[in-house]
């Protein structure tokens, strides 16, 4: 399987005045085309700054990321913006939506900077994909939190991504609408999407096919859970990495 | 959707904020572009109003000269006279085409109705030497002879105010001498329209002033000459030379220096709404750096963060500037009135002459001034790394 995610010996490093914190130490993932993978571990364990890593937003310190083959190390930031924009969609926590813009443009955003015609019935294809049809003139404010979260899915959808990061995505939903943004990702998924989700919810986690825990910027553990979803029982896989 | 839109309606969340800033632009372009139209007005005017007196040099009795010859150009009396030797003296002069000789008398005249006294003034001149001078004067009811007796000409305006129509008999002077109105001129569009004129020798005889005269009004062969031959008159004792440019120059320098003033004014409320703007701007691109950070995860590049930032600074300068001149369009009038009473001379025509490149100029000045206004701030959102941006709000 071609590996859509590679990465070896990930540190990330952040000065504090003389203070050196590792948010990440020596971290290696792969994540494989069409794969979906979750990420847990405690608060300030290090999983936004993967995630940062992993969607080129920040540099890593040391170590090397490929992304569809590609290396990132040592590319211009003119290349990383047309890297990101081509290959990877965003999803966070506070879902940072545009208060003046409705639904519909919200999506739409992405296509004035990737300077894609605003093709009107994609926009209405992946609207019905993220279920909100008859939402699409509504600005955020008359949305609720799970349809706010579902427009900024759609926004990281409409440049046809290969690969969709989430911070957190259901870090301000009840659990029964994060429930259904599960849903989603999973809908997408069997789409043919790779999905990075950091989650703090352990039960939404173990929906994807690999588990990993971070603590203190290294990778604890790796649950292989592809089969649980398969068969009805449990293999857990430890690794120590 | 593109940028200008996404540009306005940003500016749209700070509805209170955005207003303010566009007021403070438009109150800034207004007075530039005010005081722009007012200046090639007035230059534009003033320059009429020389060349319509025909004049290129004036002699007067030596004493102040510009205040004689702001007397001259207003109407009025200099105490003071010249004789009929130093008109014979200025007419042998070479490269002078015409010498002609005026005097001036004012009167005030109290109106019967509302029982206040307003200045009138009367000008004396050699009826055919004027008209050489002043081709355009044109009238109703005919010209006096020079030879003739007890016979005026009035101006359109005075013959308005005071319903004077041709053929009416006015008493004048000290004696209370009947003069009949033969002609009444028509609208010269300048001070002429305000005066009465008689034959020199009657103005004299009336007002007892024979063989006396206010000032010798020249006009030269060839314009290039205006410079000697003044010099040549300078050497006529009793006489104190004046040239028409003379008058605007000094015109020209006390408008300027009222003009400097406002100028510091107006530097100094732009210098201000320039601050305001990018204070504004500031202000708005700190609040969204998050956003920022977002936009770049979703693929925008630095230029096009700065691009929209910049799009948002034109739209409220050139907002601004629309509303200013648009503002100042309206408002032409007041100023007018507010800044002919600050100028040391006014032309009598409109001052403010409001011409379509003027109109182009302040509006390029104000997108300008947005371009420049914004590249701080657009720059500064640009530089943004997308990591700090998102984390810039957490922390
Ligand atoms: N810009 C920064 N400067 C300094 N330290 C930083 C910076 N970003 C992250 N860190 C530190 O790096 C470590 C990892 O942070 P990170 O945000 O990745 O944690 P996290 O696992 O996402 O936590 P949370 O569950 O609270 O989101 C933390 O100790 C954090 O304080
Ligand atoms: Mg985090």
């Amino acid at each position: 399987m071609s590996e859509t995610i590679d990465a070896k010996n990930l540190t990330k490093i952040y000065r504090r005045g003389r203070e050196e914190i590792y948010a990440l130490n020596d971290v290696d993932i792969r994540v494989s085309n069409g794969e979906f993978v979750s990420i847990i571990g405690p608060y300030g364990s290090g999983k936004t700054a993967l995630l940062n890593v992993l969607g080129c937003l920040d540099t890593p310190t040391r170590g090397s990321l490929r992304l569809n083959g590609i290396e990132t190390s040592g590319l211009k930031e003119k290349d990383l913006v047309r890297l990101r924009r081509d290959n990877i969609g965003f999803v966070f926590q506070q879902f940072y939506l545009i208060p003046t813009l409705t639904a519909r443009e919200n999506i739409e955003l992405p296509l004035l900077f990737s300077r894609k015609n605003g093709n009107r019935s994609r926009i209405d294809e992946i609207l019905e994909l993220v279920d909100l049809g008859n939402r699409s003139e509504h600005l955020p404010r008359q949305l609720s939190g799970g349809e706010m979260q579902r427009v900024a899915i759609g926004r990281a959808l409409i440049n046809d991504p290969k690969i969709i990061l989430a911070d957190e995505p259901t870090g301000n939903l009840d659990s029964g609408t994060s429930k259904k943004i599960f849903d989603l990702f999973r809908e997408l998924n069997n789409h043919g999407l790779t999905l990075v989700v950091v989650t703090h919810n352990l039960e939404l986690a173990r929906q994807a096919h690999k588990m990993y825990t971070l603590r203190d910027g290294q990778i604890v553990r790796c649950e292989d859970l592809a089969c649980v979803l398969g068969r009805n029982d449990l293999k857990v896989q430890l690794e120590v990495v | 959707m593109n940028f200008l839109t996404l540009a306005a309606k940003n500016l749209l969340r700070r509805r209170g904020r955005t207003l303010l800033t566009v007021l403070g632009v438009a109150i800034a372009v207004s007075v530039l572009f005010s005081l722009m139209a007012l200046n090639s007005g007035y230059e534009k005017e003033l320059n009429k109003e020389v060349n319509s007196m025909g004049i290129h040099i004036l002699a007067v009795p030596k004493g102040c000269p510009y205040e004689a010859a702001s007397l001259i150009i207003h109407g009025g009396v200099i105490p003071k006279y010249l004789s009929d030797s130093d008109l014979k003296n200025v007419s042998l002069i070479p490269g002078i085409e015409l010498a002609t000789p005026m005097l001036m008398h004012q009167f005030m005249k109290k109106d019967e109705r509302s029982g206040k006294s307003t200045p009138h003034i009367i000008y004396g001149i050699n009826i055919e030497e004027m008209r050489t001078l002043k081709p355009w004067w044109t009238v109703e009811g005919r010209f006096f002879r020079d030879n003739e007796t007890n016979v005026m000409l009035v101006g359109r305006d005075l013959a308005d105010k005071e319903n004077l129509s041709v053929g009416q008999i006015l008493a004048v002077g000290p004696n209370k001498e009947n003069f009949t109105v033969v002609g009444i001129l028509d609208r010269t569009g300048d001070q002429d329209d305000q005066f009465h004129f008689f034959p020199l020798a009657e103005a004299q005889r009336i007002f007892s002033k024979e063989g006396k005269i206010t000032t010798i009004a020249v006009k030269v062969d060839d314009v290039s000459q205006i410079s000697q031959v003044s010099a040549e008159m300078e050497k006529i004792s009793d006489i104190q030379v004046v040239t028409m440019t003379q008058i605007m120059g000094t015109i020209m320098n006390l408008a300027g220096s009222a003009r400097s003033l406002l100028l510091t004014v107006i530097a100094i409320a732009l210098i201000i709404s320039a601050f305001g703007i990018i204070n504004t701007l500031l202000m708005s691109v700190n609040e969204r750096t998050q956003e920022f950070g977002m936009m770049k995860a979703i693929g925008a590049s630095g230029l096009d963060i700065g691009k929209m930032v910049l799009a948002e600074t034109v739209i409220i300068t050139a907002a601004g500037g629309l509303i200013g001149i648009f503002g100042s369009i309206v408002g032409s009038s007041l100023i007018e009135s507010f800044v002919k009473n600050m100028l040391p001379y006014s032309p009598r025509g409109s001052l403010i002459s409001l011409n379509p490149e003027l109109i182009i100029f302040a509006l390029v000045f104000s997108i300008m001034l947005g371009l420049v206004c914004g590249i701080y701030p657009a720059f500064k959102s640009s530089r943004l790394t997308p990591m700090e941006a998102i984390r810039s709000g957490a922390d």
